[in-house]
């Protein structure tokens, strides 16, 4: 059976389950069936929203209000047939969220939660107020749903109903999750300057999500409004939204399926304590369930984060291990060197982009660059053209500059002056992904890798400008073609680096070279033309800094320009074309690597012996830095 | 005039309510990043438990200095018990975690006090009239000794060597450490703050504006729209940004329509993270990267 037909296989068994319990089960049971499933759908959305985008919530029940309230006015009160005022009301959800996260999802934190916990209050003023919407009474006699030839007026027809609607929301957000743009957040969320570099465009992604997390809600409120026949205020309060993130939360973050658990588990909670609470204690009256929901979610995040779905996952891996013990030491294939590069001409290949701009034009033209914190120049004033398909070296002692140079070339910092423009656009001050989109993008001297996933799901992430599936695509499964061609492209990046047995492994369980080597091989599969490379050979050993030298010259000889930051010394004037050498924020030398070896300048800024001996008081910084990175520079001319 | 004049008033006496619970939430996001979502119910517990001491026959004076420590208490174990045992807090998983907290405390107050909104009786002293404004003695009183908790803690944090330490402790865990505060004293330190001005603004407001056990969520929304303002860093701009907030919903309930006083908060919040998103005063990022 294929992997493609066996991911369906749970949803089948769901189907079958909901419509046996829904046909059988007694009707008081169908009933609370019911609730799970309308609140499930509007758990589901959330679960995206906080799986996917790393935001949360507070105020959902403010969007599952809205797909209510405007369901019952089309239907009670304009007369629209309930499947034609359908749409419309999930609509109105998604434009409420749309309105709501344009400003603020560009923000980092904690301001989309208490936004939205605002946006529940409003929401619940607004209709209050209203005449229109009934103010406190809402509006009430509303019709059941009736079509095909069906009413829906039972608990039975209804949770029918419901079963189809629950099961293929559910599907489409899995497949969600597993499609491009959810491999593009999880990166995100693993690493946002490492997505952002690979050309992820966070904020246009979690703004989908979260309009998509409102459609979610605005079709579980049209839901409510058949089944209750009666809409107030009271479905926008904060009990409800306290309600839906206890689903989520309790089901198991970063699990859509989680959110279904979640729902039924939650609503029995709501239904037993309602029931139990009164007769414990006599006087108690209101919303008295929610002392249970507080206490289950602040028990969930400090016992159980990954909710029930942790549990389940714990128990299935115990069991399995019992039946099929892990077998030690497996064999791991020695690729020669000479098969690595017959593998490597292949896959450069399928990674050469057919266009490069001509051999000398100047690609990436630096400008003036400068970044002050405070009272410390970190750049200053830097002036630098790269040309086209070369390998250029930025050297320099510790605190030089160099990585910030980087920073503000890929969009990572902003500068404090100056301009970048990279292939005739400019890109200083904007966000990294507009570089990656342009072509250039970079690795990281401290590393930046996605730790929830394989080095392949690592790799994947940098063919996000590389193919296009968007959100519908990604949920309905038409991505399958472009997904296999992204396989296929992601392989061939950890092939040229001979990664190819490591390909399926968890990418924090390798050794740090190795993690830095799929960094490389990440910013290949993204084929750009300006690779930045932040001290890759780091952490590398001696065969393996050989390889990667050759690899760099075989992707230059393939058009690509390289920019490299680099303390090995021998190795870098090996490789480079020109050399760049900083010290303290200024461009002290550029030449060829013979220029740059030679230059005066250049010796008196790694062995600081001019600053060492006639530096003043007012110069001290200087000779600090240049005394501080005198042993790794010496080291690496030896 | 007379109305405006009226309107500006007493929004600042509610207002400065709003400011007292936004030092709170300063409070404790300078030393951990946390946004508490139970600050408003410590307002709203310390007004309801002052209630059943004055009940119970305790004078005023002698149940509101009871009810702070107990408050204090409340806010310290309850932090402890809740914020410290994670190990690695997120974003998001401290907001789900202070909003499990607030909704249990909320379902506890709702237990044991019931659904109704009550109120404390009002503090001693005669309401006056001034040029046509009359004024409350209680709202004299919400000023006065907001204007003294907030000149405190401002002092505490700003000029003593101990409280400019303990802020520290957020930018500088090493530093602080090496001067004797662990980042564990600096966190009951803000939490023990934060309880302090949540239980000074639900005692000293109760008396107008009534606790109940629901109280806690606008009220702890609204402080922190005036946190906030300061950009969640500035102690001084969250209890102005307080009051400021206070007046433009009086100046909105006054002038539109009295239902729509508790949607100015939102509108507010939206606007200043449209426009200054690191607050009012300061131009540095306040918003990690």
């Amino acid at each position: 059976m294929s992997p493609m037909v066996k991911r369906q296989l749970p949803f089948v068994a769901l189907a079958v389950a909901l419509f046996l319990f829904g046909g059988l089960a007694p009707h008081a049971m169908v009933d609370v069936g019911i609730w799970a499933l309308i609140y499930g759908i509007a758990a589901i959305g959330l679960s995206l929203l906080m799986g996917l985008a790393g935001q949360v919530s507070l105020g959902h029940a403010a969007f599952i209000a809205v797909g209510a309230y405007t369901q019952a006015l089309l239907v009670g009160k304009a007369g629209w047939n309930p499947l034609l005022a359908a749409p419309v009301a999930v609509i109105a959800s998604m434009l409420v969220a749309l309105l709501v996260g344009l400003p603020l999802l560009r923000l980092r934190g904690h301001f989309l939660a208490l936004a939205t916990l605002g946006l529940g209050i409003i929401v619940g003023v607004f209709v209050t107020e209203q005449d229109f919407t009934g103010a406190t009474s809402g509006i009430f006699g509303l019709p059941n749903l009736e079509f095909g030839g069906r009413s829906y007026d039972t608990a039975q027809e209804y949770f029918l109903l419901l079963t189809p609607i629950v099961v293929i929301g559910l599907w489409l957000a899995s497949n969600l999750v597993h499609s491009r743009t959810g491999r593009a957040l999880s990166a995100v969320n693993d690493s946002e300057v490492a997505a952002e570099c690979l050309g992820v465009d966070t904020f246009a992604l979690r703004l989908r999500v979260f309009v998509l997390s409102a459609a979610y809600a605005g079709l579980s409120g049209v839901f409510y409004t058949h089944w209750l026949t009666i809409v107030n205020p009271s479905v926008a309060h904060f009990e409800l939204s306290v309600k839906i993130l206890l689903m989520v939360v309790l089901g198991g973050l970063g699990t859509v399926w989680g959110a279904v658990i979640g729902a039924v588990a939650v609503q029995l909670l709501d239904e037993g304590l309602r029931a139990i609470i009164p007769v414990l204690i006599p006087s108690a009256k209101g919303e008295i369930q929610l002392i249970g929901f507080g206490v289950v979610l602040v028990l969930v995040i400090i016992l159980m984060p990954g909710g029930l779905a942790q549990l389940w996952s714990k128990v299935m891996s115990a069991v399995r291990q019992r039946n099929h013990p892990i077998v030690r030491g497996e064999h791991e294939h020695k690729v020669t060197q000479e098969e690595q590069r017959d593998l490597l001409e292949e896959s450069l290949k399928l990674l050469a982009r057919a266009e490069h701009m001509p051999a000398g034009q100047t690609i990436l033209a630096i400008r003036g660059l400068t970044k002050r914190y405070g009272g410390v120049t970190a750049l200053d004033n830097l002036d630098l053209d790269v040309k086209a398909g070369e390998i250029m070296a930025l050297i320099g002692p510790n605190g030089a500059g160099k990585t910030t140079a980087f920073n503000m070339i890929t969009g990572v910092l902003p500068p404090t002056e100056g301009s970048v423009v990279l292939e005739g656009n400019e890109v200083a001050g904007k966000r990294p992904h507009i570089a990656a989109a342009i072509g250039a993008t970079r690795t990281f001297q401290n590393l930046q890798t996605f730790k929830s996933t394989t080095v392949i799901g690592n790799v994947k992430v940098a063919r996000h400008l590389r193919s296009q599936a968007g959100l519908i695509r990604g949920m309905l499964l038409l991505d399958r073609t472009e997904e296999k061609l992204i396989d296929q492209a992601s392989q061939a990046a950890i092939d040229a680096m001979g990664l190819t047995s490591l390909a399926d492994k968890q990418i924090a369980d390798l050794a740090f070279g190795k993690q830095r080597q799929v960094e490389v091989a990440r910013a290949l599969a993204l084929e750009p033309s300006v690779l930045l490379l932040d001290e890759p050979m780091a952490g590398l050993s001696g065969p393996e800094r050989d390889s990667l030298s050759w690899l760099l010259r075989r992707v230059k000889a393939s058009g690509v320009t390289v920019l490299l930051v680099e303390h090995d010394v021998a190795a870098v004037m090996a490789l480079a074309d020109r050399v760049a050498v900083l010290d303290d924020g200024k461009l002290i030398s550029l030449g060829t690597p013979a220029q740059v070896t030679s230059d005066p300048k250049v010796i008196a800024a790694y062995l600081g012996e001019e600053d060492d001996h006639s530096g003043g008081p007012a110069e001290s910084p200087t000779a600090t830095a240049a005394s501080a990175a005198t042993s790794p520079a010496a080291g690496g001319q030896a | 005039m007379t109305d405006l004049l009226q309107l500006v008033f007493s929004g600042l006496a509610q207002g400065s309510v709003y400011g007292l619970v936004a030092l709170g939430f300063v409070a404790i996001f300078a030393v951990r990043e946390i946004v508490n979502l139970v600050q408003g119910e410590y307002a709203a517990l310390a007004g309801l438990a002052a209630i059943s001491a004055v009940g119970a026959g305790l004078p005023l004076l002698v149940a509101v200095l009871v009810v702070i420590p107990l408050v204090i208490g409340v806010a310290v174990l309850l932090e402890r018990m809740t914020i410290a045992p994670i190990k690695k807090m997120t974003p998001l998983t401290s907001i789900i975690l202070t909003l499990g907290v607030s909704t249990a405390v909320k379902a506890v107050m709702l237990l044991i006090w019931g659904p109704e909104a009550k109120g404390l009786p009002t503090f001693p002293g005669t309401d006056i009239t001034v040029g046509g404004v009359s004024i409350r003695s209680q709202e004299l009183w919400v000023l006065g000794i907001a204007a003294v908790v907030a000149y405190a803690v401002i002092w505490f944090y700003e000029h003593t060597v101990r409280g400019k330490s303990l802020r520290a402790c957020a930018e500088q865990p090493v530093a602080a450490r090496l001067v004797g505060i662990s980042p564990r004293t600096a966190t009951v330190v803000a939490f023990a703050v934060a309880g302090f001005t949540g239980a000074v603004a639900g005692v000293v407001g109760s008396p107008i504006y009534l606790s109940a056990w629901s109280s806690g969520l606008s009220l702890g929304l609204k402080g922190f729209v005036a946190a906030t303002l300061g950009g969640l860093t500035s102690l001084r701009v969250a209890m102005i940004g307080g009051m400021l907030l206070g007046v433009l919903e009086n100046l909105v309930a006054g002038y539109l329509s009295s239902g729509y006083r508790d949607a100015v908060a939102f509108v507010v919040l939206v606007l200043v993270l449209l426009f200054r998103p690191h607050g009012l005063a300061s131009k540095t990022s306040a918003v990690r990267v």
